[in-house]
């Protein structure tokens, strides 16, 4: 049963098309599909061990699923790695390697690093509120700043797709949502299509345009919200009754009494 | 600036003063146990025969170094290889693993003699011996670094799309480097004691090795020192050498910035010249028409961070 058989086109930029992973038996994903349209931010939310990472590494082409295809731009891309950008809740960062030369690891990766690289890098580095750190190592920068660096560092892939796995999961409440402002200044300013899973509810909903909520092992997709709140969205959003309607309803399908109970 | 000048000048002091203490407790010793100067000469004597016999003890100083500091590079050399090469495969490193570890429990006094009959009593014997004891540190720390290397790291360069090759020289060769100084610091201070056995048991040249065994000979307990004295100072020398390129070619443990500086970003040096080649617009597309700075991105930190 495939849900999305022959939207390759339809607007979708990626496809999770009924995607079954088992892992020596234990099942992972349970046919989980799943779109995110061109330039649209979709929250996945869900208890530990649903399988959201498991989710990104066949999205990211790392783990390729038992059964089940990923889709981009209508194109078979199951199990191949290269075509999005990915970021995890550890920075990641190169220790060896500058700020400048952290973002553009991807260059030094695949084809060399050129200088329009670099000045493209500072330039994104400057425009994003680290233009004076062009040339420090990770270890002296502060651990939203650090995660700033990794953002910046999936963006110089040009990519169109990005796939944040708890990007702010390690950072403290106050650097956390200084960091959702600027994530959502720089989505607001490209045309990328985000995946973006996270533990917290608020800001699931404060970042997406839809939001996914996950069951607990193995991984199926229960509902998937549509976030109607209107972009540009500020910190006012957080405190509107619209957002508190909408966070009522991803607790209430995050916590069903049946599945309270073994936890 | 002077912060960093009042710290190395005590550093300095504390370590003349080491060496103050340990002549020191040798004094004492003397003293303490009423040793006769054929015994156990003091440590103004000893360094007075060196000064004395300067002319002699020149020529095999360097003699001694040149034997060290080639055995050290070339035992340095083939241990990074080995330990690149067994990190690459299991079953090479399950097959080598154990002849390795079997290569540093044999004595190395014992191998030493069954070499000078294999490579004569040349330059080549010591070298050997040299790297043979500086190899396996350097082995064993880098094949440590290679398997530390993050899991979610090498996950993310393959996301990334990255070359093999490119992976290897971006994340995996420069992580050696911590660990590989370590070894290369264990070695270094071997590296000595190598050369000496080799001299020992397969000379031909004079070196302080074999100084060291006619002037014991001969009870010459002065020369005796003498030369350990100066075999004490180019180990610690070669340690001290180690560990200052360690400085310069590890720059992120020891700086907060990259030595070598990025021009601070001119935001209109991109998208201003040569206005449409196909790779300009698509930086435009990234960063949108750029007068860069934006306000927005000066939130959080950007305003009280450090410095």
């Amino acid at each position: 049963m495939r849900k999305y058989e022959g939207v390759d086109g339809g607007g979708q930029k990626v496809v999770v098309d009924d995607v079954t992973v088992r892992f020596e038996g234990a099942l992972a994903l349970d046919h989980l599909s799943l779109g995110l349209g061109k330039s649209e931010f979709v929250s996945i939310v869900g208890p530990s061990g649903s399988g959201k990472s498991t989710l990104f590494n066949v999205v990211s082409g790392l783990l390729r699923p038992t059964s089940g295809r990923v889709l981009l731009d209508g194109r078979d891309v199951t199990g191949e790695t290269g075509h999005v950008g990915y970021m995890l809740q550890k920075d990641l960062l190169i220790p060896w390697r500058t700020v400048v030369g952290n973002i553009v690891l991807g260059a030094a990766l695949t084809r060399g690093v050129t200088g329009r690289d670099r000045e493209e890098a500072a330039a994104l580095a400057t425009r994003y509120g680290l233009g004076e750190f062009l040339d420090h190592y990770p270890h002296a920068l502060s651990g939203g700043m650090r995660q700033r660096v990794a953002l910046m560092r999936t963006l110089a892939l040009h990519t169109d797709v990005l796939l944040l796995d708890e990007p702010f999961g390690a950072l403290d409440s106050q650097t956390r949502l200084d960091m959702q402002l600027w994530l959502l200044s720089v989505y607001e300013d490209l045309e990328v299509a985000i995946l973006f899973v996270t533990h917290d509810v608020d800001e699931a909903i404060f970042l997406a345009d839809r939001v996914a909520v996950m069951s607990g092992r193995p991984g199926r997709i229960l509902a998937d919200l549509p976030i109607p709140l209107t972009r540009p969205r500020s910190l006012d959003v957080l405190t509107s009754p619209g957002f508190t309607e909408l966070k009522r309803e991803v607790l209430g399908l995050l916590h069903k009494p049946a599945e309270a109970v073994p936890a | 600036m002077s912060g960093f000048l009042r710290k190395t000048a005590v550093r300095l002091l504390l370590a003349a003063l080491a060496v103050g203490l340990i002549f020191g407790v040798w004094n004492l010793v003397i003293f303490a146990f009423d040793l006769k100067a054929y015994a156990l000469p003091t440590p103004q004597s000893s360094v007075a025969a060196i000064y004395d016999r300067w002319s002699t003890f020149q020529g095999l100083t360097v003699q001694t170094i040149e034997e060290t500091a080639y055995g050290f590079v070339i035992g340095a050399a083939i241990g990074f290889l080995l330990g690149v090469v067994m990190s690459a495969s299991k079953v090479v490193q399950r097959l080598v693993y154990p002849a390795l570890i079997t290569s540093q429990a044999v004595p190395i006094v014992a191998i030493a003699a069954p070499l000078a009959i294999l490579f004569g009593f040349g330059l080549l014997p010591k070298l050997v011996i040299v790297a043979w004891v500086v190899f396996f540190p350097v082995v064993v720390n880098v094949l440590d670094g290679l398997a530390h290397v993050d899991r979610d790291l090498v996950n993310l360069a393959r996301v990334m799309g990255a070359k093999r090759w490119r992976a290897f020289v971006a994340i995996h060769l420069p992580a050696t480097l911590s660990p590989l100084f370590s070894g290369l610091k264990i070695g270094a201070t071997y590296a000595v004691t190598g050369a000496v056995i080799g001299e020992w048991v397969a000379s031909a040249q004079q070196g302080l090795g074999t100084y060291l065994q006619t002037a014991n000979a001969s009870l010459d307990t002065q020369g005796v020192m003498g030369a350990t004295i100066l075999l004490t100072l180019i180990g610690v020398a070669s340690f001290l050498f180690v560990s200052a390129v360690e400085v310069i070619a590890t720059p992120w443990r020891t700086r907060s910035t990259a030595r070598r500086r990025m021009r601070p970003a001119a935001p209109t040096s991109v998208g201003h010249s040569d206005p449409e080649t196909p790779d300009r617009k698509g930086a435009r597309r990234w960063f949108g028409s750029l007068p860069a700075a934006a306000p927005r991105g000066s939130r959080s930190e950007s305003q009280s961070r450090p410095r």
